[in-house]
């Protein structure tokens, strides 16, 4: 009879406690589904304001796009802001689900997703505004060097397109701190070998160059202007 | 509709002359005519007033208005009648006073004025005057009569005019035992003006002439009038004094009668001829006439710039005569003695034609017998400021005689024909006053008026031609006259201004062909119209207008206001004119969904400016665009897609202009073109719509139809069969299955032209293989032109059409098809129809215009056009019948024609009718006074015509409807190797494209064609007749053309069609085809009267003509 009234018990807390979840429950799912609602709300109302600024523009220009589509992606830059806000809302509405459950340890895990979110914002901004620049310095000197005549102005222009973009590219992983020292050491580690690497080059190509220039500041032998009668 | 020019002005009366307008001699152009050598009635072998009278007509054809007799007075004629010896009678040799009355009505009822000489200065010494004064008394008034003196001492500063045969202007009178003053021969005693009673006597002479209805006077040796001691006896007050009394004379008892001065003196002093208006109403421009001489010798414009602008401003209403040669000795004594020097070398290096300070010889051998020296100086004499005189026989290049004595060499016989005595007298040769010219050259054998009038090329014709002309406008006989100067001083150029009239007279002096670029840019804009052939020449714009004329060539222009540029030209805009778009972004500036985010605000601004300014002001100036004259607000960019080919873009743009609801779409492709790409700048150039930046970088936007490389991509995408999605729908290229034939595998090498006389569309060529033509102004629904074009080049294989290889379509997102661009074949051709039948008439009229009316034509004069009539009949009922053939396609299988289709045309003609009756009625007004006759006919038979087209056609219905081509008219062939390629089966614009595609019975097309040759036929005669008489002497060949042509195309047409039972009754003016081309007539009607009611007399004619078959038929 113990035994029955135990279970019974047991099975009446267990209902208790499931009657006591069933509304957390449906809170819950109501946030959530609250929350997919406002997050599409949030995705459209994005794509729709990026695109009347021409943001697209703007990221199609700077490569992003492209780079985007390169890897495989089906929408554009402006499609993945949104897609980005949309997921930071429904993390929002799992967080406050998740946290009306009681579920703590979910919800710190889903509060740090959600505090990332923002960074992966600001980084994605700094790689399409970076992005653009680089693109307009590299044409710039690429412009400019070819209206100066130089020779190999377009390898000029994607040196100093690619330079802005490796720093554009840190700052960015900066941001989202992922990488952290090993990323920048990594980064100097190979500015320097490239630098170094240019130094060589320019140093063994031009050390007859430099010997000459040398020679004539700072003779080694006096010149003889006596001439004989 | 046909762009022509305007019809001719009309005048007053035949001779051009306003019936009573009191400055009518400042319009007139004399011929100056010996009685003595005109035309010999009595065969007496000397001219005579009868003679004069019979050939009235001959002067009034030639197209002068006024007749000035040399003197035919009673006279011992030792001065060629200049020695009067009775002034108010006739010299028995040339008739009575009857005989003269009776000249000068006939010469009026001609409309022609006839002034007579007034020779004041002298007598003969054989007039009573003379005789009483040598006998009479000294100081008693018959002796005062004349100038007497004691001694030859007297006057000493007067000089010898006929230094020849006079020395000294005193001769002894043994009679009257003192010596008479004489200005020029001895036997010409000159009147004493200081005697009252002289002037007296002269007044009662002017009177007996004017009562008698003569309409002027020539004042003859008039400067020398009165003598004053220390004086040169030349211009003296006291001689305009006695001017001013003869003028108040007249004035006072006698209308629109007028005196010339004969004043062989500079410029300034024939000014004071005029007074202030009370003297002379005209004077001989002396000094004018040897400067065209020394202008021509010098090939250089200078001498007469110079003179003209020596010569002083007359009052209004006084008027310059002018002219190139008279009875006298073509006269240096207004030339320094190196001129003189220069012309006698030039002109008379034969000594015998040297005179006094003169040259006694005619026009034609001063000018060596070239035609077009003689041409290029009639042409001057004819338009420059004044009233021309032309001297009798020059009108047909007689030559003159130098070994006859004094002036007589140019006092000759008039040439009339090849008969003996030069058709001028039956009399024996021996017994003619002079003996006419007879060597080889200008012996009356070869030159006389029998043979130049049969001769349309003859300058006799050109004469004509000339005179016609130039009564065309006022401008030459009133306007003002105005230099200009060109770097090129071997032309002559100036302009005649007569209120809102402009002629520009450009000549080229010298020998050999030259160029000229004029300064015009006050005109700019403005048409000039060439005056002989009413050629329309290239509108005068912002650059010198460049002409280039063959030796001794000149044009007279007319700058109209009016009249159309010449078909085939393209406005060229200087690129200068056009704004500039700055392009921050490339083509992308143009969309603000394509900017940068930063730059949206630009792009806008930049749109806003495109759509509203710079695209507007492009597309007013284009002939595709509809609504001329109209201002555009704005061309929106309904739908847009930037093209990329290789390295090329493009904006393929449609443009809503106009307001909603109703804008019209225009098809717009655009091309940028920068600097660094000359070619393509240059021809981008051409059809500019902006000057461009970019930054640093400049360049061009156009339309990309000038642009080769577009023109290739769309034969290439026709090829490919792509599509392009666009903003708002899509473009569609597709082929047919004639283009791998019709294009070859090289298309993408052809080269590509811009040939002219596009109008709705544009039409660029690709070799002589293809041509693309783009459609401007859109039409949403199927194309009648492209159904047709691949039902007659895919279904029933049509040989006379040009073969359809491609076609652009945009789909829009509505649906809605539109077709912007057809790739054809290349059709070589030698214009189209219209051009050529009206040339070809207009050359037929030409050639009889100065024919006799009497020559009759011969049967086949048309034979041979009427060949390739025939052909257009045969080709016409073959595309009918390949139109007509079974098909199992709906939209062009034939049906019968059912009674209600009948009833629905009877109801649009009906209803065509009342339309343009009523647009009739209250457009009265504007139709020109001379078809004003016929509008007022047409609304007196308004009943019968609209019971006519209301009236059944039972007999109809045996006929079938099919397509037809909707807008047939010689405009739409093209004329090749003596046949005909039918073109343009858009159908009439002004219908909705679903009653362009509707069956219709092919009669419509028949009835289209044959107004189009009334069109023709009137066209040619309004363009070619400069006056009323020549349009009636004309008007009746023109018909017989249009008669001709009609009956050949109607018979060819039937034979080739009738197999196919396409029609019931074929009997022009009846049943369906009489109803069909009473209806095009209306439809013309209202068309004329709603754009150029000058034109309206067509139509009208047509309707005419169409009720008068009727009535004919009842």
């Amino acid at each position: 009879m113990q035994t029955i009234d135990i279970l019974v018990d047991t099975t009446r807390e267990f209902f208790h406690q499931v009657a006591a979840l069933l509304p957390r429950l449906a809170l819950a799912v109501a946030v959530v589904l609250v929350g997919w609602l406002v997050a599409k709300v949030v995705r459209f109302t994005i794509e729709k304001a990026l695109r009347a600024v021409n943001f697209g523009v703007l990221t199609q220009r700077a490569g992003t796009d492209h780079f985007l589509q390169s890897a495989g992606l089906q929408g554009d830059t402006t499609t993945l802001f949104g897609l980005l806000g949309y997921w930071m809302v429904l993390v929002a509405a799992l967080m406050v689900a998740f946290n009306g459950l009681g579920l703590t340890y979910v919800t710190d895990l889903l509060q740090r997703v959600e505090l990332f979110g923002p960074k992966v914002l600001v980084a994605g901004l700094v790689v399409v505004l970076g992005s653009y620049f680089a693109r307009f310095v590299g044409e710039s000197v690429e412009r400019f060097c070819s209206g100066a005549q130089l020779p190999d102005s377009d390898i000029l222009g994607k040196i100093a397109r690619y330079l802005i973009m490796a720093f554009v590219v840190m700052i960015a992983l900066s941001q989202v701190e992922i990488g952290g020292d090993i990323v920048q050491r990594t980064f100097l580690i190979i500015l320097a070998g490239v630098v170094l690497a240019l130094a060589l080059a320019f140093g063994l190509g031009g050390k007859d160059w430099a010997a000459a220039m040398l020679e004539r500041w700072w003779p080694r032998h006096k010149q003889n202007d006596q001439r004989p009668l | 509709m046909k762009d022509l020019q305007p019809p001719p002005q009309e005048s007053a009366t035949p001779s051009g002359l306003a019936v009573d307008d009191p400055l009518w001699y400042k319009d007139a152009v004399i011929y100056q005519l010996n009685v003595k050598a005109f035309l010999d009635s009595n065969d007496d072998g000397i001219g005579d007033f009868a003679g004069v009278t019979s050939k009235l007509g001959y002067i009034r054809d030639l197209g002068v208005n006024t007749i000035w007799l040399m003197p035919f007075y009673p006279s011992p004629l030792k001065d060629d009648g200049y020695d009067i010896s009775e002034y108010t009678n006739i010299h028995p040799q040339f008739g009575t006073l009857d005989d003269f009355r009776d000249m000068l009505i006939e010469a009026h009822r001609l409309g022609l004025k006839v002034i007579t000489e007034l020779i004041i200065n002298h007598t003969s010494d054989q007039h009573p005057w003379f005789q009483a004064a040598r006998k009479a008394a000294p100081g008693s008034p018959e002796r005062d009569f004349y100038v007497w003196s004691d001694t030859d001492q007297k006057y000493l500063d007067t000089r010898i005019i006929f230094v020849d045969t006079e020395n000294s202007n005193w001769t002894w009178d043994p009679v009257a035992k003192a010596y008479y003053w004489h200005r020029f021969f001895s036997h010409q005693p000159d009147l004493n003006f200081d005697n009252p009673q002289v002037l007296e006597a002269v007044l009662r002479i002017m009177r007996f002439w004017l009562d008698m209805g003569v309409d002027g006077f020539r004042l003859d040796a008039i400067p020398y009038l009165v003598e004053r001691e220390g004086t040169n006896n030349e211009n003296l007050r006291e001689t305009h004094d006695v001017i001013r009394k003869l003028r108040a004379a007249i004035d006072a008892n006698y209308k629109n009668r007028f005196l010339l001065a004969e004043a062989n003196q500079w410029p300034e002093d024939v000014r004071e001829y005029f007074g202030d208006g009370d003297e002379c109403h005209m004077a001989y421009h002396f000094p004018l006439m040897p400067r065209i001489y020394m202008s021509i010798a010098q090939e250089d414009r200078y001498p007469i710039t110079e003179i003209m602008q020596q010569t002083p401003d007359i009052p209004d209403s006084c008027q310059w005569a002018i002219f190139l040669r008279n009875h006298d000795e073509l006269t240096l004594e207004m030339v320094t003695s190196k001129e003189r020097d220069y012309m006698y070398t030039t002109y008379a290096s034969d000594v015998r034609a040297r005179i006094n300070l003169g040259i006694r010889r005619r026009l034609s051998p001063l000018m060596e017998n070239d035609q077009d020296r003689i041409k290029l100086m009639n042409s001057l004499l004819l338009s420059m400021p004044g009233s021309p005189i032309l001297y009798y026989g020059d009108e047909i290049g007689m030559g003159d005689n130098v070994f006859i004595g004094d002036r007589n060499g140019v006092r000759t016989p008039m040439q009339w024909s090849p008969d003996r005595n030069a058709g001028f007298s039956r009399a024996d040769p021996q017994r003619l006053y002079l003996p006419p010219i007879m060597d080889p050259i200008y012996g009356y054998q070869a030159t006389n008026v029998e043979a130049q009038i049969r001769d349309p090329g003859s300058l006799l014709s050109w004469m004509k031609r000339m005179l016609a002309v130039r009564k065309v406008s006022q401008a030459f006989g009133r306007g003002t006259r105005r230099f200009l100067k060109p770097g090129n001083r071997k032309i002559l150029a100036y302009l005649r201004e007569y209120a809102e009239d402009t002629i520009l007279c450009v000549a080229n002096l010298s020998r050999s062909a030259q160029p000229v670029e004029l300064n015009l840019a006050p005109f700019k804009g403005r048409v000039p119209v060439e005056m002989l052939g009413r050629t329309t020449f290239p509108p005068i714009g912002e650059m010198p207008y460049l002409l280039t004329l063959c030796a001794y060539g000149f044009y007279w222009f007319r700058l109209t206001t009016d009249a159309e540029a010449p078909a085939w030209h393209e406005q060229v805009f200087s690129i200068d004119e056009r704004p500039v778009v700055v392009l921050f972004d490339g083509w992308s500036t143009l969309f603000r969904d394509r900017v940068m985010p930063w730059r949206i605000g630009m792009a806008e601004k930049t749109r806003l400016q495109f759509e509203t300014d710079t695209l507007p002001r492009f597309i007013e100036t284009q002939r595709w665009y509809a609504a001329k004259g109209v201002p555009i607000e704005r061309a929106r960019i309904s739908d847009q897609v930037i093209w990329e080919q290789g390295k090329w873009t493009w904006v393929v743009a449609l443009l809503e202009v106009g307001a909603a609801p109703e804008p019209v779409m225009y098809f717009m492709p655009l091309a940028l073109a920068w600097e660094a790409d000359e070619d393509r700048v240059h021809n981008l150039t051409t059809a500019a719509i902006a000057k461009i930046r970019q930054q640093a970088n400049v360049g061009v936007m156009g339309d990309a139809f000038a642009d080769a490389a577009f023109c290739h991509a769309v034969v290439e995408a026709m090829a490919k069969r792509r599509e392009l999605a666009t903003a708002q729908g899509k473009l569609k290229f597709r082929s047919t299955a004639a283009f791998e034939q019709l294009a070859g595998a090289d298309y993408a090498r052809l080269p590509v032209a811009r040939p002219q006389g596009s109008s709705s569309n544009t039409v660029v060529t690709l070799g002589e293989r293809l041509l693309l033509k783009g459609y401007r102004r859109l039409r949403a629904g199927a194309s009648p032109e492209l159904e047709m074009g691949l039902y007659l080049t895919e279904v029933v294989r049509f040989a006379n059409c040009a073969p359809l290889a491609g076609v652009l379509e945009y789909v829009g997102n509505d649906g809605q098809t539109r077709v912007l661009a057809m790739l054809q074949a290349y059709v070589a051709n030698q214009g189209d129809g219209w051009t050529y039948a009206l040339e070809y008439l207009r050359r037929h009229l030409e050639e009889h215009r100065t024919t006799p009316a009497s020559d009759e034509l011969p049967v086949d004069a048309h034979k041979a056009f009427l060949i390739l009539i025939r052909t257009l009949g045969q080709r016409t009922a073959q595309l009918h019948r390949a139109l007509a053939s079974a098909t199992s396609n709906a939209d062009f299988a034939a049906e019968p024609l059912a009674p209600a289709d009948i009833e629905a045309y009877r109801a649009r003609a009906l209803a065509q009718g009342r339309s343009a009756l009523g647009l009739l009625k209250t457009n009265l007004e504007q139709i020109p006074a001379a078809d004003r006759s016929k509008a007022s006919e047409v609304l007196a038979q308004q009943e019968p015509l609209l019971a006519r087209l209301a009236a059944p056609l039972a007999q109809e219905s045996q006929g079938r409807k099919i397509r037809i081509h909707g807008d047939y008219h010689l405009g739409q062939i093209l004329v090749t190797r003596n046949d005909f390629v039918i073109v343009d089966f858009e159908g009439e614009p002004g219908h909705s494209l679903e009653e362009r595609r509707a069956k219709q019975s092919p009669l419509r097309d028949v009835a289209g064609m044959l107004r189009s040759f009334s069109y023709v036929e009137h066209s040619a005669l309004r363009s070619v007749a400069h006056d009323e008489v020549e349009f009636a002497k004309l008007a009746p060949l023109a018909h017989a053309w249009a008669v001709q042509v009609r009956e050949v195309f109607l018979a060819a047409y039937d034979e080739a069609a009738r197999p196919a039972a396409l029609y019931g009754t074929f009997v022009p003016g009846q049943g369906l085809l009489g109803l069909f081309e009473l209806e095009k007539a209306l439809y013309e009607l209202h068309y004329e009267l709603s754009n150029r009611p000058t034109w309206a007399g067509i139509p009208l004619q047509g309707i005419l003509e169409s009720v008068g078959d009727v009535h004919a038929n009842h």
